[in-house]
């Protein structure tokens, strides 16, 4: 009977930079859920996250024998993500795309309503994609995926500072929408 | 950089950012992405692209856009007393030769970031134009630097997209491009005498 097959990521990596197509389609299976949710949180379109997905993918193919494993796979892959969602929101292209927010951050589609305690995942996700995108990045980036205010800060290309002060306007913001907090 | 897994470190205290942690990290797309990354790939070639060391050129143009930049903002500022004030008649059109840097479509600037770039732009154009014919050419010389800064480290982002480092650079060329147009905003008035 053969042996169960346990492939790690770094394996896999080293054969994707010799051009295992094989393998960075194994890579994509196991890191495609998270980059997919990254990239439809940030943006709060899955049209534009299918097409960022992939670019994030091609961008990694092409950046393999750059990647020295001094951060985990995913990491390094979730930094391209970011970059790419970011490039995208610059262009003229991203600059059309509709968003549930203005600058401002002021609110055009959210009704939630309800405590804190009641608020199901959906009512979050809601919540989050609300946001305005500064804001709705950190929560993203810190609050579900887990990243340090630096490391988000690095992805983000901002200060940690603003990484704090926007997370503690995303607080605000959402607090109001779902109604546990009275809008200033 | 961490090399943990996904997910908090800690759990949060704020129930709101519990409640984020606890939603799902993986999301499925809607359909399979492979086929469609994997025509891509071949298209462009049949293995990953040698990495061609763009960091010594991105390095050496950030490094030149700093120095420039402290350059350009110790002219402008130095005591008006010692700066011999020019004698110029307006020149209402030399704001319109000025172009801003453009970031290319690997860097991470955002349409946020640009809109508050050219809202200063305008202000900077008006103050720009009553400058010396001197001053002005350093700052066309200045901005020009910036731009080859932005290439070549957007270059290199093409390369290294997930540099933390190389969108470091580029941000801090941002900033001085900032920089440069608010020194002149503010400066500008000290510096020109109008006949």
């Amino acid at each position: 009977m053969p042996a169960p097959q346990v492939d790690s990521s770094a394996e896999l990596v080293r054969r994707a930079c010799r051009g295992d197509m094989g393998a960075f389609e194994d890579l994509y299976r196991q890191h495609i859920g998270r980059v997919y949710g990254l990239c439809l949180r940030m943006t709060g379109r899955p049209e534009s996250a299918e097409d960022l997905a992939q670019d994030t993918f091609v961008s990694a193919w092409r950046s393999l024998p750059g990647y020295e494993g001094r951060s985990s796979f995913s990491t390094w892959l979730h930094r391209i993500a970011v970059n790419t969602v970011l490039a995208r929101r610059r262009s003229p292209q991203g600059r059309n795309e509709i968003s549930m927010t203005d600058d401002s951050g002021e609110q055009m589609d959210f009704e939630a309503e309800g405590r804190m305690d009641e608020a199901t995942p959906i009512d979050v996700e809601r919540a989050i994609a609300s946001l305005p995108p500064g804001a709705r990045d950190i929560v993203v980036l810190h609050g579900i995926y887990g990243y340090s205010h630096e490391e988000a800060a690095e992805m983000l290309g901002v200060a940690v500072g603003t990484c704090k002060a926007q997370l503690h306007r995303a607080r605000h913001l959402m607090r109001t929408r779902m109604g546990t907090e009275q809008a200033t | 950089m961490s090399t943990l897994p996904f997910g908090p470190r800690n759990p949060p205290e704020d129930p709101l950012l519990a409640k984020a942690a606890e939603l799902p990290k993986d999301v499925a797309p809607p359909r399979d992405l492979w086929p469609a990354i994997a025509a891509r790939i071949a298209k462009a070639g049949d293995a990953p692209a040698k990495p061609a060391f763009r960091w010594p050129l991105a390095l050496a143009a950030a490094f030149l856009v700093a120095s420039v930049s402290a350059l350009m903002t110790w002219s402008l500022v130095r005591d008006p007393q010692q700066a011999e004030p020019a004698v110029i008649a307006e020149a209402p059109t030399a704001g319109a030769d000025i172009v801003p840097v453009r970031y290319g479509p690997n860097s991470g600037v955002s349409a946020a970031e640009l809109a508050a770039r050219d809202a200063l732009l305008g202000e900077f154009k008006s103050a720009f134009a009553t400058l010396r014919p001197e001053t002005r050419e350093a700052i066309q010389k200045n901005l020009a630097v910036m731009q080859a800064a932005a290439d070549e480290i957007d270059a290199a982002l093409a390369k290294d997209p997930a540099s933390g480092m190389l969108q470091g650079m580029l941000a801090g060329t941002y900033k001085q491009e900032l920089n440069l147009y608010s020194t002149v905003v503010t400066a500008g008035d000290g510096l020109t005498r109008r006949t």
